[in-house]
């Protein structure tokens, strides 16, 4: 306990020295001579090569002496010479800079004024802002003799584009999935909630990646508290580098030590929409396709956004179905233990028999039977994420002649234990989110233990255990387990059930005070 | 908190380690029984205990060995028999599957009360076996016979008695309560319906018997036998059984042959689809009268003489010849049961629960009594199904 309080208040040091390095008040100004800045940044940047640096003179007696300076392959190079390059050289050739009209203006001043044709200029007086602007795809530009410079916005990589998201997939509903590129994403949001109560928030976090993180919310609808806390909890980070939105999730979540995600994440602008006019908040960062939205509810991660482009009818169904599959790829492995080797009087008697039958020159006990199929199970999905898409066939090969025909044949385990396996993959396969379904595969274990020391006694033993450290948990403020754990009725409609559409006429009541969403009169059809 | 959790871990990693899972059996350790049989011998009882050989019974390539054993050993008491079958059993004997508890004739006569304490007693058995006396032979030779369609015998026995008392009638499914309670109760005696061994029992436990289009040995369900308290005392005929299940309200459906009223030889049978049986008490002069209300329903399942049955008068006279035949059974089955002197029927609970205060003097002597119990028959049948042909067709065929 000490030590980690120690650890925590070094780290709040090195907090306060950090950022005072990195506030642009602090970094060195430029020089008043180019050459000299140009020697400085090249040096800082240890020469690389994708830094290009166009220097020339302009004005009718070459009297300006200006460098543009931008990150090959970052920014765009037609929008660089067609925009900012040839207006600099050509058009500004005949003028005559020293003319009476400029006197009294600096040089970048008539720049910015009269020859460059951008949208976003931004002034930078000093190195570090500089290098922030140019590194992210801007395009600067320094002239001599004077302590700043502009950045103009010329970002123009290579880009993935908008693909269908390949890890949420629908079979009706939209199919476009977020980026890469955060601008691209918020775009995507923006594109589906014309709203201007809809808010973005961008802050860099990441003191070596200095990567955009938005936060994105519905004013007004939104709880403002909780605008706060997440606000509060972003600038809490301290790291030198977010490459996923897993970085931001860890660092800003609830409960660490729990096997069950507190911060939902989709791939899809629809669902990341609906939870915003929920009144949550989305948390999307630069450079990965993975959005976050905040309080997570348990229930959540059940739901598909599916649910609501299919019959309200059928979404019931499937979701009582999830909840099924849920409980078999949590329990059927351990029920199974439990039920052959301490209840065999529950089964049926010739279940029973066919089953002894099965067990017969089985060489270990039933619990070493399901971790060795269900580590073998585990092995091969890793496998199957993880090797290079050109042996994908030998392991599907191999997966389904050892786990299934070859290891029952050789006595090593029983059909019956095949099954189960297969019914419990297939199982873990229905959950909508993906990091629901790794903590059943977690869980999994421990409930087979229990199940093997103790039968169903144990199964229920861990149940309870499982159920009240949900209820123990929260996601940003809000009872994970609600609106079944506090008992909120008028929830219930969009919680393990679904409504249909004209009966959602509130939000959510624990996100959002503002909670009505204006459906008066109610739109229900007529049923004369 | 985190030292709380810190203390308690170790504490559950013992729960674990240091139990170890003390009560689990793997189902390759233990052996399934499906019978039990109870036999009379010198020393106290001589156990039968068929087990099943679950490779054999699932495989879809059956080998020479035989689908169920049966182990056997003695014992002074019951309990101590069973353990001793470790002896001869390769595994433990699990008993959770017990679908028949068999008696031997002997044994049954001898009395069955003592053994039903351990059958109710031990955590193991399930108490939804059936009970069964092996009617003039012992349970031993009874349970060695492997029976064909269905590999495990016991299993061969229970539907054979269920499928019977639900469609023929004259047999009668006790399980290990109701013969508890009959067998304890005051004012009725318990019955059980026998099973017989047909053939030789030599053959019966040969793989042969099983490999013939006609099995030379077979389990054939048997009539009621009686108890005068724990000891069987005799048996009823069909007919008997038949009129002790309609007193007893336990007829779900049976057929009921009455002769044609053309006065040829042949007869028509009807299929019983419901009935109902209601038992009332009257006390006349310290004599008990009982009345034995029967509302039953039928249909015309086989005509084999040229009655037209489309009149309603001859229709009329098939349900009257059926309401004797039914009256005549339950008068013999009660005439059984008064010479055995065995209260099967229950009429001294029907009196205790009706005339409390007569039943008290009464209980003294009840086997005199009971001697002197008077029953009327109210029997109302009714026809009201023809079948899926209304008009003989035999009636054509003469002319």
């Amino acid at each position: 306990m000490k030590r980690i309080r120690q650890l925590g208040e070094r780290r709040k040091k090195r907090t306060s020295n950090e950022q005072t390095r990195y506030t642009s008040e602090s970094s060195t100004p430029f020089h008043t001579s180019l050459e000299q800045n140009i020697n400085e940044i090249k040096k800082t940047l240890g020469d690389s090569s994708d830094l290009v640096v166009r220097e020339f003179k302009a004005g009718t007696n070459e009297s300006m002496h200006i460098a543009v300076l931008y990150t090959d392959g970052l920014a765009d190079k037609t929008l660089v010479q067609d925009f900012i390059i040839e207006p600099l050289m050509l058009d500004i050739r005949n003028t005559d800079l020293t003319s009476k009209a400029f006197t009294n203006r600096s040089s970048l001043e008539i720049l910015k004024t009269f020859s460059i044709a951008s949208g976003e200029v931004t002034p930078i007086g000093d190195f570090d802002t500089f290098y922030q602007y140019v590194l992210s795809g801007d395009t600067a530009i320094l002239i001599d003799g004077d302590t700043e410079g502009v950045a103009i916005d010329s970002k123009g990589w290579e880009d993935r584009g908008v693909n269908e998201p390949t890890s949420q997939t629908v079979i009706r509903g939209p199919k476009d999935g977020f980026t890469e590129t955060l601008r691209t994403n918020t775009a995507l949001i923006r594109r589906k909630i014309k709203d201007p109560n809809l808010w973005i928030e961008t802050k860099q976090i990441g003191t070596k990646t200095h990567t955009d993180v938005s936060i994105i919310y519905l004013n007004g609808v939104v709880d403002p508290k909780l605008v706060v806390e997440v606000r509060e909890r972003l600038s809490r980070i301290d790291i030198d580098g977010i490459l996923e939105s897993m970085n931001i999730e860890e660092l800003i979540q609830d409960g660490t030590y729990s096997p069950f995600p507190t911060i939902f994440n989709s791939e899809r602008p629809d669902t990341v929409a609906a939870g915003i006019l929920e009144g949550r908040i989305a948390i999307v960062i630069d450079g990965t396709p993975f959005a976050l939205l905040v309080p997570a509810l348990f229930v959540q991660f059940f739901q598909s956004s599916e649910d609501y482009y299919q019959r309200f009818d059928e979404g019931i169904l499937i979701r009582l179905l999830r909840y099924l599959s849920f409980f078999l790829a949590l329990l059927t492995p351990s029920a199974y233990i439990a039920v052959t080797t301490f209840h065999q009087e529950m089964l049926p008697t010739p279940l029973l028999i066919s089953l002894a039958a099965q067990r017969e020159g089985i060489p270990f006990p039933a619990l070493i039977e399901a971790v060795l199929m269900e580590l073998t199970f585990e092995i091969l999905r890793e496998a199957g994420v993880r090797m290079p898409r050109a042996v994908g066939s030998a392991i599907s090969i191999v997966g389904a002649l050892v786990l299934g025909q070859a290891a029952v044949e050789a006595g090593i385990v029983s059909n019956a234990m095949v099954i189960v396996v297969s019914i419990t993959a297939i199982s873990s396969f229905v959950m909508p989110a993906f990091n629901m379904s790794i903590s059943v595969r977690i869980l999994r274990f421990p409930f087979m233990i229990l199940a093997a020391t103790f039968g169903l006694f144990g199964i229920i033993l861990g149940l309870i255990g499982m159920v009240l450290h949900l209820c123990s948990l929260r996601s940003f403020g809000v009872p994970y387990m609600s609106p079944m754990a506090p008992l909120i009725m008028k929830d219930q409609k969009d919680g393990i059930f679904r409504a249909p559409l004209w009966a959602l006429r509130s939000r959510p009541t624990f996100l959002s005070e503002n909670s009505t969403r204006n459906q008066t009169p109610s739109p229900k059809p007529d049923t004369k | 908190m985190k030292r709380f959790i810190c203390r308690l871990a170790p504490l559950v990693l013992c729960l674990f380690s240091l139990t170890s899972c003390w009560s689990s059996k793997e189902l390759n350790e233990v052996a399934i029984a499906t019978a039990i049989g109870i036999d009379k011998s010198d020393s106290g009882y001589h156990l039968s205990v068929q087990v099943l050989n679950p490779a054999e019974i699932v495989s879809f390539n059956p080998t020479s060995r035989t689908a169920v054993t049966t182990y056997q050993t003695d014992g002074e008491t019951l309990f101590q028999a069973f353990r001793r079958l470790t002896v001869e059993a390769p595994r433990k004997v699990y008993f959770s599957h017990v679908q028949s508890v068999v008696f031997g004739e002997e044994m049954a006569k001898s009395g069955i009360l003592k053994t039903l304490d351990f059958l109710s007693r031990d955590h193991e058995m399930r108490t939804d076996f059936l009970l069964v006396i092996a009617k003039e032979t012992t349970a031993e030779e009874l349970l060695t016979v492997l029976t064909p369609m269905d590999k495990i015998p016991a299993s061969k026995m229970v539907s054979s008695l269920e499928n019977a008392e639900k469609n023929w009638a004259p047999t009668h499914t006790v399980k290990l309560d109701e013969l508890i309670n009959t067998l304890v109760g005051d004012g009725v005696e318990a019955v059980l319906t026998g099973v017989l061994l047909k053939g030789d029992p030599e053959i019966g436990m040969d793989m042969g018997n099983v490999e013939k289009v006609h099995p030379p040995t077979t389990i054939q369900i048997s009539n009621i036998g009686v108890f005068k308290r724990d000891k069987l005392v005799g048996w009823l005929t069909e007919d008997e059984s038949k009129g002790f299940n309609y007193l007893q309200d336990n007829v779900k459906s049976t057929i009921i042959n009455v002769p044609c009223s053309d006065n040829s030889a042949a007869s028509v049978s009807i299929e019983v689809i419901s009935t109902k049986t209601k038992l009332t008490s009257k006390i006349n002069n310290h004599i008990p009268t009982i009345t034995a209300a029967i509302q039953m329903e039928g249909n015309v399942g086989d005509v084999e003489c040229k009655t037209n049955l489309t009149n309603p008068q001859n229709l009329k006279e098939v349900e009257e010849s059926v309401e004797n035949d039914v009256k005549d059974k339950m008068v013999k089955s009660v005439k059984a049961a008064k010479e055995l002197k065995s209260d099967i029927f229950g009429f001294g609970t029907l009196l205790y629960r009706n005339h409390p205060g007569e039943w008290k003097v009464m209980k003294q002597n009840w086997d005199e009594a009971f001697q002197e119990v008077e029953v009327k028959y109210e029997v109302n049948v009714t026809i009201p199904r023809l079948g899926t042909i209304t008009e003989s067709f035999q009636r054509k065929g003469d002319d």
